[in-house]
């Protein structure tokens, strides 16, 4: 029993063996150095014979008659008991006592890089309150460390072992990911109910009907904590950090100008987190190098930004908005890295600056696969307006015969785009293609009976390849209804069927329409040209926008290997080198995106194909660094805060030694006492 | 009177008394008194004390018949006037009174506040001088564990600057060994009188076998035990290593009410036992703690107990 009561607070032995022990081998030794190495003052009196005779009558039947009434051994035995007291590591249970299975979770989303004024980051903090925390608990008490930003990452199982504990803690390192807890708190539950390792079920099903005791080291700032349910065991929150001046980067695009070709228009909305008003330079540098002309910095105010758990606040001045959008211009004439930079120094810097990589103004070639001249006269029209420099035109019939060298080299396409008019084939290289009133002969892919008098009732008008069309006055008058693999992706659709669909598979994107050019007036009218733009830049590689190589921290990446290439040497920022073999693989999948950053894929193909991705936090939750004030589930237990400074167990050692102190100047009074008598 | 007596000879300069150990106007008082033996013993000198030999004093003492040698000017020539037959009056006869002091001078005498020593001397000095005054033979012996030094046969008060310096040349050293000085002292000293025994008898080899020396030789004998206020009431505490101040032995003690009790117990155990194996062979014992003044001792207690008059 280490855990006892005393004045209402629980308190308890940490270390109560070591105490234990320790007294065993000391209270002897004491009393047997009592005996032995008593320190006598001498005196000198006339004769000793009726003394001896008295100490011979006590010690005849009391052999312990030393002890008894001893002020001294006994104050000496007290300072002995205060020390031991204070080696079994006594603390006075200020919280509630841990259960006996504690999971730590430890935030390391980009709002916990956050420099706190102490100059050491909000992660440093939590580590080693996580730390004092397993240092503070019970000997019989297993822990596992769990740590959390888009993804839980399990740093160290249930273990009884500090030391494993501690150092799993220690290699804890941050990212710029959001933070995501649901995963890792589906993950705690069923791991510290022990139901996975007992009853064999999955981490799903032991979460729902496990429960835990958690200990969640965070400043509260979790994008899906709304989402979460924790409907068993206790969840304390140590909520880190004070500062809450930050300015951010909370969305940032490349888009092509469409009046300019060639200019690139870079946006990017910048947010004050702070309370306080404040005034920031905003720059734009290509390949690290400012731009030349006096667009490259722009001077924002920006106002202070309203507390996100408050209400409207009337008396506070409504005068600047907290979030302004910058649009910087860009001509380029090769492919780099466009950043956008806040000039100034506040809690956060990862989210200062938004990266992006452009692609060289590259030459589009087309193929169109058509035998109808009027199809042929619209799509030389439309291909016209498009900076499309090669365009090929064959006959289905050419292309059936072409050989093979015509098509395809190197195991892909030779044409960024090839288009079928009305025209089923399966001479499909790796490559992007457009069908009009057809679809591919590949599996799950079929033409079925024709559909008329529909209307159109659904599109995405937030896709790329839909975006920013607005197809209401298109008229469609039939098309044919379509058999689609599970993976397609129905960007328009009619009442029961659908009529443009968007698909992929590894080498391969198809863009169809279930309706014959000819039977619509879509070629006509404005939303043609903007779909066909859309599926050329998108689809050919040029780029629907300059920014596809934008991506969150955390998000996996899925890249298509190009032909010939054995393996890819990836450089992650901060120079970090990896190199991965490829041989035989269409794709290459990598997840280690977890720092913002600039992301390298060099293969070694006969091109050098070289991908480039840039991980930029824009998320306004990871930005607003002001620890929560409350954290809030959706339903389930409801959540303790505890500041992290606040001791879980109060240390009464100090207080042990303090009364040993005591005892002591209390002994050495009363010898000097006795002395002077 | 107590007040005026100077223990340590801070006070006035040596006077006839010694340096503090007796006072003017004590030995004044001194020469009122008288020492009584309880039994009359035969000397060999003439003196003011009545002896068991009939004398030449002027008082009658009886009648008895001529026989001859005796000395014709005993006779008494009115009863042979009268009754025509020889008749030897005969006068009592008085002699002088062995006063004998024996006196522990072992280093335990000189333990304690005030010193035992000092005290016995005092008292010592009073016997003597009072002896001296009267016309007896005042013997004085010092002894540790054999008789260390004496003076004997000392009279007349012209020989207390006699006394004073034996008393106060005598060192404070040594042994007790009262039963080996005792026999020494009985070999050595034949002549009867009064003894008196001045000693704390805190002595490892016990008293009885002394005193059984000094009965042996028929003396009247006088037992004052001195102990110090520190050895009746110990003021110790804590834990400690007392040291036997003559043999250097050792007992280790850490100090409690029940070890002291159990001392104290011990102590008059103790002092009960000399006094019932005094009060058993005739021996007048009594117990004097230095605290107590000695004057009062000498001139209440020691009259009380008959041995002064």
């Amino acid at each position: 029993m280490t855990t006892v009561a005393l004045f209402g607070v629980p308190f308890k032995f940490l270390t109560w063996q070591t105490g234990l022990l320790l007294g065993a081998i000391a209270v002897p030794s004491l009393l047997l150095l009592y005996f032995l190495k008593l320190r006598r003052q001498e005196r000198t009196v006339s004769s000793t014979l009726l003394w001896q005779k008295a100490i011979h009558d006590l010690q005849v039947n009391a052999p312990f008659q030393k002890l008894r009434k001893n002020l001294l051994l006994l104050l000496q035995l007290l300072i002995l008991a205060a020390v031991l007291f204070g080696l079994s590591t006594p603390v006075a249970n200020l919280l509630q006592g841990p259960k006996e299975n504690i999971v730590l979770l430890i935030d390391r989303s980009a709002s916990m890089k956050v420099v706190e004024a102490d100059g050491r980051s909000r992660l440093e903090h939590a580590k080693e309150a996580a730390e004092g925390f397993v240092d503070n608990l019970p000997d019989e008490s297993r822990a596992m460390v769990i740590s959390f930003a888009d993804r839980a990452g399990l740093e160290c199982r249930f273990t009884n072992n500090r030391h494993r504990l501690i150092s799993a803690i220690q290699g804890i390192e941050a990212t710029d990911a959001v933070s995501n807890i649901g995963e890792s708190l589906q993950l705690a539950v069923a791991y510290s109910s022990q139901l996975i390792e007992d009853a064999g079920l999955t981490t799903p099903q032991a979460a729902s009907i496990g429960s835990a005791g958690l200990q969640l080291y965070s400043d509260g700032r979790i994008t899906d904590a709304d989402q979460i349910v924790l409907m068993r065991g206790t969840l304390n929150l140590h909520k880190l950090g004070k500062a809450s001046d930050n300015v951010g980067i909370v969305a940032f695009d490349v888009r092509p100008n469409l009046e300019r070709p060639g200019e690139l228009s870079v946006f990017a909305q910048i947010e004050n987190f702070g309370p306080d008003p404040i005034k920031t330079d905003v720059s734009i540098r290509l390949d690290g190098r400012l731009l030349e002309g006096s667009g490259a910095i722009k001077e924002l105010s920006l106002g202070g930004a309203r507390p996100a758990d408050e209400g409207p606040d009337p008396s506070r001045p409504t005068g600047l908005s907290s979030a302004e959008n910058v649009i910087f211009k860009l001509i380029h004439d090769s492919a780099g890295i466009v950043e956008v930079r806040i000039h100034r120094k506040d809690a956060l810097a990862a989210d200062n600056v938004a990266r992006a990589p452009i692609d060289a103004p590259r030459r589009l070639r087309v193929l169109v696969v058509t035998k109808r001249s009027r199809v042929k006269w619209i799509l030389q029209r439309a291909l016209s307006a498009l900076t499309v420099d090669d365009v090929e035109w064959m006959s289905p019939d050419e292309y059936e015969n072409a050989p093979d060298e015509k098509i395809s080299s190197e195991g892909r396409s030779n044409f960024d785009l090839v288009i079928f008019d009305a025209h089923s084939t399966d001479r499909l290289a790796p490559g992007n293609y457009l069908f009009f009133g057809a679809v591919p002969k590949v599996d799950g892919f079929g033409m079925g009976e024709m559909i008329e008098d529909q209307r159109m009732v659904n599109w995405l008008d937030d896709h790329p390849l839909i975006r920013p069309a607005e197809l209401h006055n298109v008229m469609i008058f039939k098309w044919r209804r379509m058999t689609l693999p599970n993976h397609a992706e129905i960007l328009v659709e009619g009442e029961d069927s659908a009529i443009i669909v968007f698909a992929s598979d590894p080498g391969h994107r198809y863009l169809m329409t279930a309706f014959d050019l000819l039977e619509s007036d879509i070629a006509l009218k404005v939303p043609f040209m903007i779909i066909f733009q859309n599926a050329v830049r998108y689809m050919a590689g040029g780029g629907l926008t300059e920014s596809r190589g934008i991506l969150s921290p955390g998000q996996t990446l899925t890249i298509p290997v190009p032909p010939g290439a054995n393996e890819v040497r990836i450089t992650a920022p901060g120079g970090v080198e990896e190199t991965i073999s490829v041989m035989g693989s269409h794709s290459v999948t990598y997840a280690k995106t977890q720092q913002a950053g600039i992301y390298r894929f060099e293969f070694d193909d006969a091109h050098d194909t070289t991908d480039v991705f840039a991980a930029n936090i824009l998320n306004p939750t990871e930005s607003r660094v002001a620890p929560v004030e409350k954290l809030v589930l959706t339903a389930g237990t409801p959540i303790e805060i505890i500041d992290a400074d606040t001791q879980v167990n109060e240390p009464l050692w100090p207080y042990a030694a303090a009364v040993a102190l005591l005892i002591l100047l209390f002994e050495w009074w009363v010898y000097n006492k006795r002395m002077m008598i | 009177m107590a007040e005026t007596v100077e223990l340590g000879g801070s006070g006035p300069g040596p006077g006839p008394g010694g340096d503090g150990l007796l006072d003017p106007d004590f030995m004044q008082r001194l020469e009122q008194l008288e020492i009584i033996s309880r039994k009359i013993y035969a000397s060999r000198q003439k003196g003011e004390r009545r002896s068991k030999r009939k004398g030449e004093s002027a008082e009658f003492a009886d009648y008895r018949n001529y026989v001859v040698g005796d000395d014709l000017r005993h006779i008494d020539w009115n009863i042979y006037a009268r009754l025509d037959r020889l008749y030897l009056k005969l006068f009592l006869e008085e002699e002088d009174l062995n006063i004998t002091v024996l006196l522990d001078v072992s280093k335990s005498m000189d333990v304690g506040e005030p010193s035992k020593a000092l005290y016995a001397k005092r008292v010592a000095a009073a016997m003597a001088y009072i002896g001296l005054c009267n016309y007896d033979r005042v013997n004085l012996y010092a002894y540790n564990d054999a008789i260390a030094n004496h003076v004997s046969g000392l009279r007349s008060r012209k020989m207390l600057p006699k006394v004073i310096q034996f008393l106060e040349e005598t060192p404070i050293q040594g042994k007790s060994h009262f039963a080996a000085a005792a026999r020494q002292f009985a070999s050595r000293h034949t002549q009867k009188g009064i003894v008196l025994v001045l000693s704390d008898f805190l002595d490892k080899g016990g008293f009885d076998q002394g005193l059984r020396y000094l009965l042996g030789r028929q003396f009247d004998i006088y037992v004052l035990q001195t102990l110090s206020p520190q050895e009746v009431t110990p003021e110790l505490a804590g834990d400690l290593k007392l040291v036997d101040c003559e043999d250097e032995d050792v007992a280790e003690i850490t100090v409690s009410k029940t070890l002291l009790d159990r001392y104290k117990a011990n102590l008059e155990a103790y002092c009960e036992s000399l006094r019932s194996y005094c009060s058993q062979r005739g021996i007048n014992y009594l117990l004097a703690t230095t605290d107590h003044p000695f004057e009062t001792l000498v001139l209440n207690y020691l009259r009380q107990r008959g041995l002064l008059r």
